[in-house]
């Protein structure tokens, strides 16, 4: 009986693992694109930049709170979805950027 | 309410503008404002009088407009200002005009909107120096405001907290720039400007990389730097936006501000350490103030390579970013 706990338990597991996704979103004008994302919990974000200068997006919402830090050009950063709370991402540099994450 | 933009901003369509490179300088259609807090005329007009009102200071003599002053670029004119009693704040007093387009407000950003703004410096000790606990009973026995804020906000239980913010926030939303001459240039008159401001135009969305930050209509991307006035890593100084939270990105940072009106509003940057605009675009464009040694220096800071001549096309172009003040008149008499 425990055996069977144990592997419902496994494939569970495996079943949130094989569908969460990944979505990607580009910092370029100094706007996040796309600006509105609906996720689930487990999901990751990654976060690409394509302006000629550095971004860093973050949240201070508490369930999810992230700070990739400084993003220069090209590079990339992720972040995970860990509560189903929805939240704001803003730049710290620019906080004109929103990205506004919907989670479901 | 919609607020009149003025005659030729009314008769410029912003999609007529849409393909050609200027349209980012042509005044967006609305003012933007809160789903609470639409602008109505008697929202306006008592936040107005609020506003040049004395007796919202602890000693009578200070109003919001003595550090945002009309006739003085809606700042003070001063590095530092002086409030109530002895001291001086430790910022230069930013400028009201074009506010309503801001997403945060102060030098470091800690208000999202003017209604999280307006009451902070009523009851900051260095400057108005009145807690709200004592002037909403003040205001509450001035018959006169009872009315008004009836009027202004039914329903919204008379004079408290939010509908005093709501209403100063009202005001400061409608000021706003005029038509400037580059404005003039922007929509077709190109001869509304100089052939040296044009030059400094040419250098200002390119070789000096100022529209970097001093983007769009209002001439801020509303973005946060550290522009290296200052030396080495700030121990004891004024650490900005860093001072909200511990954040990496928000080491020594500040607001970038509009360049509207921007010869009104002297002297400049947050520490009003800044005479000129001269020496204003020279730092900004040669690397800072300090070079090197500056933790959390932006990356936009660097030295562009620019003449003495380029530095003063810049200049001649920023002065084509200053208008006529805008049609306004200052209260006299207050609710009795
Ligand atoms: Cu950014």
């Amino acid at each position: 009986m425990k055996k069977i706990a144990t592997m419902l338990v496994i494939a569970g597991a495996l079943s949130v693992t094989l569908s969460a996704k990944n979505w990607v979103v580009d910092q370029k004008g100094k706007t996040f694109i796309p600006s509105k994302l609906t996720v689930h919990v487990g999901d990751t974000i990654t976060f690409k930049n394509s302006d000629p200068f550095a971004h860093n997006a973050y949240t201070d919402d508490e369930a999810n709170e992230f700070d990739v830090g400084m993003q220069p050009t090209g590079k990339e950063t992720h972040m995970k979805i860990n509560s189903k709370e929805s939240f704001n991402v803003e730049c710290a540099i620019h906080p004109n950027m929103l990205l506004e994450v919907t989670v479901e | 309410m919609i607020i009149k933009l003025g005659l030729s901003a009314l008769l410029v369509s912003s999609t007529l503008f849409a393909t050609s490179d200027m349209s980012k300088w042509i005044r967006p259609n609305e003012v933007p404002q809160p789903k609470d807090n639409k602008l109505t005329k008697e929202r306006i007009e008592l936040g107005k009088l609020l506003y040049f009102d004395k007796r919202l200071s602890a000693n009578e003599k200070v109003s919001c407009a003595t550090c945002h002053h009309p006739k003085r670029g809606w700042t003070d004119l001063v590095p530092v200002s002086k409030a109530v009693g002895a001291g001086r704040g430790p910022r230069n007093s930013p400028t009201v005009l074009n506010t309503a387009y801001l997403r945060k407000l102060f030098w470091d950003g800690r208000a999202k909107s003017l209604e999280q703004q307006a009451l902070g410096p009523i009851e900051a000790d260095v400057e108005m120096n009145m807690p709200l606990e004592e002037l909403i009973p003040k205001l509450q026995k001035i018959q006169g405001y009872v009315k008004l804020f009836n009027k202004a906000y039914p329903n919204e239980g008379g004079i408290n907290n939010k509908t005093l913010a709501k209403a100063i926030a009202s005001f400061e939303r409608t000021v706003l720039s005029t038509t400037a001459p580059f404005d003039k240039y922007a929509m077709g008159d190109k001869k509304a400007i100089s052939k040296k401001a044009l030059k400094g135009y040419e250098l200002f969305i390119g070789k000096a990389h100022c529209a970097d930050c001093h983007d769009k209509f209002n001439f801020t991307d509303g973005s946060f730097h550290n522009i290296g006035l200052k030396d080495g890593d700030l121990q004891g100084k004024d650490l900005g936006r860093y001072n909200l939270k511990r954040r990496a990105a928000w080491y020594g940072v500040f607001k970038t501000p509009t360049l509207r009106d921007i010869t009104k509003s002297g002297p400049y940057f947050h520490d009003g350490s800044v005479k000129t605009l001269t020496e204003a675009a020279t730092i900004c464009a040669s690397g800072g103030r300090y070079k090197n040694g500056v933790k959390n220096k932006s990356t936009y800071i660097v030295d562009r390579h620019l003449t003495q001549t380029e530095i003063s096309q810049i200049v001649a172009f920023m002065k084509t970013l200053t208008g006529p003040d805008m049609k306004l008149d200052i209260p006299t008499k207050f609710p009795q």
